[in-house]
């Protein structure tokens, strides 16, 4: 069965999640590889509905923008305070992802050049401090792997990787694991904790790799090819996402935001449909 | 003990250079028409604490009103970022003191609490600690580790949108409660806007739901649509067409003076009209 790199990027991204802990759901591909994983090797996690409102949810929540829940569905309620909680006793994953990722795992969220007179200000590090400071397994996606999101050095540390600070005030708390692109699978198990190549997806050579990167990258002793998504991960995956919201994450920002207004309402008349279809049934 | 007021007598509470912390999270529940309120108004200088922030920064940003911004986070999630602050960080036009989703949390809390700072280890390791003068490193005085100490936020008026209250300012949230409990505590004064005002009889019925204490109010606004063009979960979604429209508008100064003028300052008492109407409204955001 065909599948595209979103496919091949959520399934690897599956893999990952395991264990009664709660998992955000806050962009689509790390929304996707968590509903995968609960549906084949890691029935017991606790996927939250949407960015922070609520946990095991059904029907499936919807994936634009999260925050909604209709009549139809029905969850358990969760505050800030359960978040954070969740992240301080390390019984949260999130799949964050970075505009830049460096060497050693250190993520930028926050700017492109100085903090003080940015060339390009973002968004802020929202809540990346708490999980690289926290949580024993960091997990990180890129969606478009160039030596302009994969640096040498990250311009702001948002979401603290490895270097003498962490060594000095973290160890390995917090510290980043995985890091999956369009490219391939990684881990920081090159020298001094650097990037290193666990995988290479299907089709893509080691050159390839290293010219989409900013620095010399290291490989594992044995890199072997990212298994495909089977037939019943491709099922499940489109099964949940049926307005295709993932395939956003590959688009530049207007082209995404222009289409992401067209699914938010197909997806609004799905809810009302889904309200009628269920009417009566919860209360 | 009756604290209904208007949107006027808001703005006229609410003095220039005040430090004003606003609940909500990006497209989610932001005090938009009391936002909108003070971007009308002359005099700003306000201080903004925000977790995370959107549209109300922007705008305020926008509208020249702020002097200061102690932020998480600013954006319009996967609708793009946040045009005029954007440009505000980027210009230094004004000041800005980035903080982390818990620290503001906790900032606020410490407040609550009446002490100085409470403790974290969020932080640590990244440049927020070394942008950001207000923490400050401290060896924990029974374990010996090196913590955090987040210093205490106070902000002087916090404004919150929830969907129903009762006028003495008990505050019904349904969906996401965000920050806002923290924001109305820790506030010197809370205003809140609500969707619709309700008897204290009928506001019980909610039970836990109930997450506003009048005892942290000090005046409550009614505000149908009061979140617009953000959403107030589960009455209404945010509204993505205003977002791009929003968007578009902050492209050149020319688009967004007319933006401000056709949806800001000339026509505020308007706003649903200039927006579509009740009826459109409900056609295109209700669920």
């Amino acid at each position: 069965m065909d599948y595209s790199v979103d496919e091949l990027m959520i399934t690897a991204m599956a893999r990952e999640l395991a264990g009664e802990v709660m998992v955000s759901s806050v962009t689509s591909l790390g929304a996707l590889s968590a509903y995968l994983a609960k549906r084949t090797h890691a029935p017991e996690l606790a996927v939250l509905s949407t960015p922070e409102s609520g946990m095991e949810v059904t029907p499936m929540p919807t994936l634009t923008l999260g925050q909604f829940m209709t009549d139809a569905q029905q969850g358990i309620p969760l505050t800030m305070e359960d978040i954070f909680d969740a992240i301080f006793l390390d019984r949260f994953r999130i799949w964050i992802n970075p505009a830049q990722i460096d060497r050693f795992g250190n993520v930028n969220i926050t700017a492109i050049g100085p903090w003080a007179s940015p060339r390009v200000a973002m968004v802020g590090s929202r809540g990346i401090p708490e999980d690289t400071s926290h949580l024993s397994a960091i997990l990180y996606y890129v969606t478009n792997h160039s030596p302009r999101t994969v640096v040498e050095r990250v311009d702001f540390r948002s979401g603290a990787g490895y270097g003498s600070e962490r060594d000095r005030l973290l160890g390995q708390r917090g510290a980043p694991t995985r890091l999956v692109t369009n490219l391939g699978v990684f881990d920081f198990r090159g020298p001094d904790h650097s990037l290193s190549v666990v995988s290479l997806h299907p089709g893509v050579s080691r050159e390839q790799v290293q010219e989409a990167t900013a620095f010399p990258l290291s490989f594992a002793a044995e890199v072997y090819e990212t298994p495909v998504p089977s037939e019943s991960d491709l099922a499940i995956i489109r099964a949940s996402d049926p307005l295709e919201v993932r395939k956003l994450e590959f688009l530049g920002g207007r082209e995404a935001a222009e289409r992401l207004v067209q699914i938010y309402e197909r997806e609004r008349q799905a809810m009302r449909a889904a309200l009628w279809q269920n009417r009566g049934r919860f209360r | 003990m009756n604290k209904l007021m208007r949107h006027t007598e808001v703005v006229d509470a609410i003095p220039a250079g005040s430090t004003i912390a606003i609940g909500g999270s990006s497209l989610s529940r932001k005090p938009m028409s009391l936002v909108r309120a003070l971007a009308a108004r002359g005099a700003g200088d306000f201080r903004l604490i925000v977790d995370v922030g959107g549209p109300e920064v922007d705008l305020l940003l926008g509208t020249h009103k702020v002097s200061r911004v102690v932020y998480a986070f600013v954006g319009f999630e996967i609708m793009g970022l946040a045009p005029n602050f954007r440009r505000a960080r980027e210009q230094q036009t004004a000041e800005f003191e980035e903080w982390t989703e818990f620290t503001v949390m906790a900032g606020l809390d410490a407040t609550v609490k009446s002490v100085p700072f409470l403790p974290t280890h969020a932080g640590l390791g990244t440049d927020v600690l070394t942008v950001n003068p207000s923490f400050r490193l401290f060896e924990d005085p029974i374990g010996g580790e090196t913590l955090v100490a987040v210093p205490a936020l106070k902000p002087d008026f916090a404004l919150v949108h929830v969907n129903l209250a009762d006028p003495f300012g008990n505050g019904v949230i349904l969906g996401d409660g965000h920050v806002d409990v923290l924001c109305a505590k820790a506030a010197r004064h809370t205003i809140l806007s609500a969707e619709r005002i309700v008897s204290p009889e009928e506001l019980q019925r909610y039970g836990r739901d109930v997450q506003i204490h009048r005892i942290h109010v000090d005046g409550v606004v009614e505000a149908a649509w009061g979140a617009h063009f953000t959403g107030c979960a589960p009455y209404y979604r945010a509204d993505l067409a205003h977002v791009q429209e929003y968007l578009a508008a902050a492209r050149t100064p020319a688009t967004w003076e007319a933006y401000c003028s056709r949806y800001v300052t000339d026509v505020p008492a308007d706003y649903i009209l200039a927006v579509g109407g009740p009826e459109e409204l409900v056609g295109k955001l209700e669920v």
